[in-house]
């Protein structure tokens, strides 16, 4: 471990004037971007300062409770954001979303700091919050996509779907090409990401690691632990939200609920 | 509205094969198709004609429970559809869609899928020799099995839907603007090959724009303005 540069309160003002490459772009070019990167960093600024008041308080009072209690609010969020981002409303997609994200997040975390780090406990909030973190942002990206590609999979290939229904095929059948396009959506940018880590970029948690004084090696270490759950995750909470969804698509008498164009 | 029943052929106390009981469907916008009834024995020809966007499609989802009704009932050899398990019904039930549609894969690939589903799993897959028969009956014998079945002309795939649909032996085959691609003579082979089926059995029920009078007995029921008209 080497010493680490600390970021005082003028240095990150400075940081700040960054931003002002973006703001001026978006005026000079009538973008229309001011008030979301306004909102943008000032959301930035509360948010991770909260997590980072937040973990301090966690690592102090080292509770199970609390640590699992933040978990599931950040999980809820995720669902919700996945919820926004997709917006569809002809289908009931909110429970088995929840579900696939709780099943998921929770196993994948807990494989990763009790099996694979070894974490003592295993919801020690050093890792388990930061892991779960992980997990959930790249996971609700995959949801996102997965599900997006879907319901429009679902509408584009409507009368493809039909015909299968038609000669007797039951809702699976009918939509096993649908249901193998839309995972790969999914899981491809987890799988891709693979391909150019350490290539074409160095990944946020191991800069962050290795900025923080730590050696290259460790960090290179947990790189992949962590590239590795995010595949796994991205998968797993995919296929979850696939079967959960995909019967919910269907009305008792083996049609399609979604009509041609309606999103809302 | 309702016109009163003709006389279908059917002799007293034979179960029809297919019959509307005062059936009424509604679209989520209002309009739909009002007390529908009629029956159809065995082995008969029905014609569907109406204007567009009359009903005459959705008289024929209603059979294979695409659209579901809102009231009355319908019964296929004397059993209401809603009581059998819809991938089950619609192998009773042949149906060919408006628009021509098929899987990416091969000629052979496209005319067998229904026997690869679950529904049909004790169901034994026609052989070549009979998928060729059908071809040449119907002016496609110059098409190899082999063949992708996506660049087929509209036409040509349309044909092939048609034969997709016989191919399973379904009791009732509804088809929906079967020949509307197709010119004079391929009209002709599957006006024709419609009417053998007549012969061997099947009931059909065509949804048909063009000015075909069956050479066999046929019914014809007339669709508008929501009212479902029996006429000869």
């Amino acid at each position: 471990m080497t010493e680490f540069i600390s970021i005082s309160w003028t240095q990150l003002a400075i940081a700040l004037g960054l931003v002002s490459i973006s703001a001026v772009a978006s005026l000079y070019y009538h973008l229309k971007l001011e008030r979301d990167l306004f909102i943008g960093v000032i959301r930035t600024f509360a948010q991770l300062l909260a997590m980072g008041y937040l973990l301090n308080i966690l690592f102090g009072l080292n509770n199970a409770v609390l640590v699992i209690a933040v978990y599931m609010v950040m999980t809820f969020v995720s669902v919700h954001i996945v919820y926004g981002r997709v917006n569809e409303r002809q289908v009931a997609y909110f429970a088995p979303t929840t579900l696939a994200v709780m099943l998921s997040y929770s196993l994948i975390t807990i494989i990763v700091t009790k099996v694979i780090i070894g974490a003592e406990p295993w919801w020690s909030p050093q890792y388990f919050i930061p892991i779960g973190g992980m997990v959930a942002g790249n996971s609700m990206n995959a949801l996102s996509l997965t599900l997006e590609r879907f319901f429009s999979e679902l509408r584009t290939k409507r009368n493809v779907v039909e015909m299968y229904l038609s000669h007797g095929a039951n809702y699976k059948e009918a939509t096993e090409g649908i249901f193998r396009t839309s995972l790969r959506a999914g899981m491809i940018p987890a799988i891709n990401s693979m391909m150019s880590v350490g290539l074409v970029s160095i990944p946020g948690m191991m800069t962050g690691q290795i900025l923080a004084g730590a050696d290259p090696q460790e960090a290179v270490r947990y790189q992949i632990v962590v590239m590795l759950m995010v595949v796994g995750s991205t998968a797993l909470a995919s296929i979850i939200v696939l079967l959960l969804v995909r019967k919910r698509c269907f009305t008792p008498a083996m049609t399609l609920v979604l009509t041609k164009d309606h999103t809302s | 509205m309702y016109s009163p029943l003709p006389d279908t052929g059917l002799p007293p106390n034979s179960t029809p094969v297919l019959e509307f009981t005062n059936v009424n469907f509604s679209w989520p916008g209002g309009a739909g198709l009002q007390n529908v009834s009629f029956k159809i024995p065995k082995g008969q020809f029905v014609l569907i004609s109406g204007p567009s966007g009359s009903g005459k499609s959705t008289l024929l989802r209603l059979i294979i429970r695409m659209e579901e009704i809102s009231s009355g009932n319908i019964y296929l050899s004397g059993t209401s559809i809603s009581s059998f398990y819809p991938p089950e019904l619609r192998t009773h039930i042949g149906f060919v869609q408006q628009q021509p549609t098929l899987i990416s894969g091969t000629v052979r690939a496209n005319l067998l899928f229904p026997f690869t589903l679950q529904s049909r799993k004790n169901c034994t897959q026609p052989d070549d020799s009979t998928l060729l028969q059908w071809l040449q009956k119907l002016a496609l014998d110059t098409i190899s099995l082999d063949a992708p079945a996506q660049v087929l002309s509209i036409g040509q795939q349309q044909r092939l839907c048609f034969i997709r649909a016989v191919l399973t032996n379904p009791e009732v085959i509804c088809l929906d603007e079967p020949t509307s691609a197709l010119d004079m003579e391929s009209r002709e082979c599957v006006e024709h090959a419609a009417e053998e089926l007549i012969k061997q059995g099947t009931s059909i029920l065509m949804v048909n724009h063009t000015s075909y009078h069956p050479t066999c007995p046929h019914m014809h029921i007339s669709v508008a303005n929501g009212t479902v008209s029996v006429l000869s």
